[in-house]
């Protein structure tokens, strides 16, 4: 019996047809499936795979022509066409699994890449931001090229007066991203901030889910302090409970009115758990330091902005003479964030295309192939009336049929393999960025399906319609034509892998050196957490030296931690501190020369030795150095001596004061040491003048714990965490990492780009192989009689070799030609996201064109060796 | 007036009804005798042609047989005297068409 399970299913399955048959005949159908599936049943035992798929089709089909031809008979003559043509094209492919199998798997492969990368690039860029008329928002901020810095960031008095004078902006906000503590019930929390200016609803319009967003009157630093919680931190931390509204809170030290809740979609920089007012004033310059984002007016380009931005700017260096050395620039939100891994998409996406093309040239050649073998079929198709059209008609179905085969399983694995890619990259972006399947992608896939059904089908379908009765003798095959077709297509494969291959080469070959490279420190081993003393506890300097002072040593006498220090901040962190220095008695500088800014980190001496940063000249800081009056100390790094220390023969001793100009009494800081460089913003970024100052020198509200361990961090990191709640139950350990693994994940969109090019410039290399060995051993086989026959009349077998060996390589060699232009081509292009390889690399160029030639030789040779073997005798019976 | 010649569908359901009044089941099991099992008429295509050749006149619903138990009743089909005389003209065309293959063999 068939279960009411199979009668759901088949029900559901009705469902295809309009309601008005399904009301006619539809209990009718269903009393007739149950009796054929009892008898199917009692027949076989079960329903079997074979019965459902002829239900389908019954149904499939069969509805399609009810829906149709409710409109026109035209319409219904050509749904019939196509659907005898699928049923016509699945009978072909029963009769040669292997070769349909062969291009179903083939276009999954091809596939597959793409519907990948087009979710990552669709993510990345196509999808519009989760905001109203997201095209209008721009990124806002600073350059100072003289003080190499592309990205200043922007200083709230610009930001203010660009705020009131612009004419391209409908509203335009800047904001300061932050952490601190929050009391929760007397419990210390570790939250993110967002301080913005009051402006920042009205340029993403967005609402608050509840209560209301800060008003003007707010934004200033005498106004009353209040904050929304975003809707994640509202249900983490208070179970979604509206009556927070109203309620108040501890921040830092300072109690603070919870305003409202944030939309969801205001989670748009990083995954802040509060936003409250900036609270700056144009009076009082506290440097630069923020971001800033703008809404153009409608039809404003952001050229026009930029321009407008740039008068207002400048119209204020009577004010504010730095305003000369800095300019304001506008990006595309897109641009700004995503603008670097761009060029990397691009040539990940050209690879997965690449290789779909050289699938598709396979399936060409394959099919021109079998279209020999129905040269017969055709001709007495057309002998019985066959239209041409209809018959190319028919072969470019089978090629559909088969390429939505391929396409289907290739989506699916696509979105499979894409998971293992889009998590982690999840991370790297900001949270606006998502990677979910949408209409998008479905279009596209049909797209690339239609297009690959078309590139790999028309060419033998035109060609074997061309088959006439009178030529249907079955010799005609060997046509000139025909092998020119087909070297074409194996000269081109061989072309698109060779330049694939030098890319990816190149591609890895960098990323391979970037992970060799010397970061200037030792990550292996090295944990870091970070701590911040709230004003209202620790009041001034001395409250905050007192507390490291006797804090750190705990954590170094911690068992299993064989050293630990206070930073500023660590390495690869994305955090930066920019100053200026002067060195004495260095040559006056010339008013236009750039002024690169110098990094600056303040650190306990014990960091060199944590973090295994060798010293190139001099010593370490000492337990004196900054202590008192006259004793102030500082070490720079190898770029600063380049950059700074030129007019000295040895730095070491040298000194140094803050600022760019000499003001009336300096207060000097002598160099006791130079330090090698240090990759402090990621190992693919050059490295800036850098300079350390001693922690007593200049104690930190806000630091970082580094510490060496020999064994597992973890149990470590709960001793840390346990002797920071005696020391001050206020304080709660944030920014927790492993330096080797904030090191790796710098590198992860680059090692990822550079695994996708390079397994799929392998992909790419085994088709191409297998093209020129099918298309060689399919030759061979066709010029069987001509080779017995030569054979026959005396020919030695290294001459048939040769003969074939020499046609073969000719097309390889045509190929491996236009491959190396193309190649020169892309990577001129791919050297934009090269770091230290250089794109002519002569070692890559010859090596891949050895390795191509290579296999490709011996991809000829074997069918070559096995005509020369052939017995005259034999061969000839084979015709 | 569906066109000629007659789908192969249509031209058994017509052939499988002149024997008496038969509901789908019995249509199906009845083509797939009189063809030596090379044609069955899946569900959709057997009631899409139904109603075709309803439409066209050329068959009709009919009460089914008072035996048939209350709760199992089915829809019956019987060919009408249009149905009849259109099977006749069919099967008078086939075989003029065989016949006259038959003597180019021949």
């Amino acid at each position: 019996m068939s279960t009411d399970g199979d009668l759901r299913r088949y029900r559901l399955l009705l469902r295809l047809f309009p309601a008005e048959f399904r009301e006619r005949h539809g209990s009718e159908m269903e009393a007739l499936f149950r009796e054929m599936s009892a008898q199917r049943v009692e027949e076989y035992g079960r329903l079997g795979l074979r019965f459902w798929m002829s239900l389908l089709w019954d149904v499939g089909s069969e509805a399609l022509r009810e829906r149709w031809s409710s409109t026109t008979h035209t319409k219904e003559d050509l749904l019939s066409t196509f659907l005898s043509d699928v049923r016509y094209a699945f009978r072909q492919f029963a009769r040669q699994p292997a070769y349909a199998a062969t291009i179903v798997l083939l276009m999954t492969l091809g596939i597959a890449g793409n519907a990948a990368m087009f979710r990552v690039y669709n993510g990345l860029f196509l999808k519009p931001l989760p905001f109203d008329e997201p095209e209008q928002l721009v990124d806002l901020d600073e350059t100072a090229p003289a003080w190499d810095l592309e990205f200043l960031s922007i200083a709230y008095r610009d930001f203010d007066t660009w705020r009131s004078e612009n004419t391209t902006f409908e509203a335009m906000a800047v904001f300061d991203r932050g952490g601190g503590t929050i009391l929760i019930d007397g419990e210390p929390q570790r939250v993110d901030y967002l301080a913005t200016t009051h402006d920042i609803d009205d340029v993403l319009r967005i609402e608050p889910l509840l209560g209301r967003f800060y008003r003007p009157e707010e934004d200033h630093p005498d106004g009353p302090r209040g904050a929304l919680l975003s809707e994640a931190f509202w249900d983490q931390s208070f179970g979604s409970d509206p009556d927070v509204v109203g309620r108040t809170v501890s921040l830092n030290g300072f109690v603070i009115e919870v305003l409202g809740i944030l939309p969801p979609e205001a989670r748009f920089y990083g995954d802040a758990d509060l936003w409250f007012p900036l609270r700056q004033t144009r009076d009082q310059f506290n440097g630069w330091g923020l971001n800033g984002i703008g809404r153009l007016r409608p039809g404003v380009t952001i050229e026009q902005a930029r321009a407008d931005l740039m008068s207002v700017h400048k119209g204020m260096i009577d004010e504010f003479e730095v305003n000369e050395i800095s300019s304001p620039v506008v990006y595309s939100l897109h641009e700004r964030y995503l603008g670097d891994y761009r060029l990397g998409a691009v040539f990940t996406f050209a690879a997965v295309l690449s290789v779909l093309i050289i699938a598709c040239a396979n399936i060409a050649g394959l099919t021109l192939v079998r279209s020999l073998g129905r040269g017969q079929e055709v001709a007495v198709r057309r002998a019985l009336g066959a239209p041409r059209g209809r018959i190319v008609r028919q072969l470019l179905t089978e090629s559909a049929v088969l390429a939505s085969l391929g396409a289907a399983l290739g989506s699916v694995l696509g979105v499979w393999g894409s998971n293992a890619l889009v998590a982690p990259l999840e991370g790297q972006f900001p949270s606006w960025v998502v990677f979910d399947l949408d209409a998008r992608f479905t279009v596209f896939v049909v797209l690339v399906t239609v297009a690959s059904a078309s590139l790999f089908g028309l060419l033998p379908a035109l060609r074997a319609s061309r088959a006439s009765a009178t030529r249907s003798g079955g010799r005609v095959a060997g046509s000139i034509s025909r092998r020119r077709s087909t070297g074409a297509l194996v000269a081109g494969e061989v072309a698109l892998a060779l330049s694939l291959l030098v890319v990816g080469s190149l591609v890895m070959l960098d990323v391979r050196d970037l992970g060799r490279a010397d970061p200037g420190f030792d990550a292996e081993g090295v944990s870091a957490f970070s701590l911040f003393l709230p004003g209202n506890e620790y009041e001034d300097r001395a409250a905050l030296a007192t507390f490291t002072a006797a804090y750190l040593p705990q954590i170094q006498s911690i068992p299993g931690v064989t050293g630990a220090a206070i930073a500023s901040m660590m390495p690869v962190s994305g955090n930066h501190q920019g100053n200026f220095f002067i060195a004495e008695g260095a040559p006056e500088r010339d008013e236009d020369a750039a002024q690169p800014v110098v990094l600056t980190r303040t650190v306990s001496p014990e960091y060199f030795e944590v973090m295994s940063t060798d010293l190139v000249a001099g010593r370490v800081f000492d337990g004196f150095d900054g202590r008192e009056e006259g004793t102030q100390a500082i070490i720079v790094n190898q770029r600063f001596v380049d950059t700074h220390l030129t007019h000295l023969p040895n730095p070491v001793g040298a000194r140094v004061t803050f600022g760019t100009s000499l003001g009336d009494a300096p207060t000097w800081l002598t160099v006791v040491g130079v330090a090698e460089d240090v990759k402090h913003y990621g190992v693919d970024e050059d490295v800036r003048p850098g300079v350390y100052l001693p922690l007593v020198q200049n104690p930190l509200r806000a630091f970082a714990v580094a510490f060496r361990t020999t064994g597992d961090p973890g149990p470590i990191l709960s001793q840390a965490r346990a002797i920071t709640r005696e020391v001050d139950a206020g304080l709660p350990l944030y920014n927790v990492t492993l330096m080797s693994e904030q090191l790796d994940e710098s590198l992860f969109t680059r090692r990822a780009t550079s695994w996708i090019i390079g397994v799929f410039s392998a992909i790419a290399l085994v088709l191409s192989i297998a093209g020129i060995y099918g298309v060689i051993s399919y030759s061979v086989r066709q010029r069987t009689r001509e080779i017995s026959l030569r054979m026959a009349m005396g020919a030695r077998q290294e001459d048939v070799m040769r003969g074939i060996l020499a046609h073969g390589m000719l097309v390889v060699a045509a190929g491996v030609g236009v491959g190396l232009l193309l190649s020169m081509t892309g990577a001129n292009l791919v050297s934009g996201i090269l770091v230290d390889t250089r794109a002519i690399n002569p070692t890559v160029y010859v090596g891949v064109t050895v390795l191509l030639f290579a296999v490709a030789g011996l991809a000829n040779y074997v069918p070559a060796r096995r005509a020369a073997l052939l017995s005259p005798s034999e061969a000839l019976r084979s015709e | 007036m569906l066109p000629r010649p007659l789908k192969p569908q249509y031209f058994q359901i017509l052939l499988a009804l002149k024997g008496g009044e038969l509901h789908g089941y019995a249509i199906q099991r009845a083509v797939l005798k009189q063809t030596d099992d090379q044609v069955r008429l899946w569900p959709a295509m057997l009631y899409r042609s139904l109603g075709k050749l309803e439409e066209a006149g050329l068959i009709a619903e009919s009460t089914p047989p008072a035996d048939e138990p209350d709760d199992e009743r089915r829809v019956y089909y019987a060919i009408t005297t249009e149905g009849l005389e259109r099977l006749r003209e069919e099967a008078e065309m086939l075989a003029r068409w065989v016949s006259a293959a038959q003597d180019a063999e021949a």
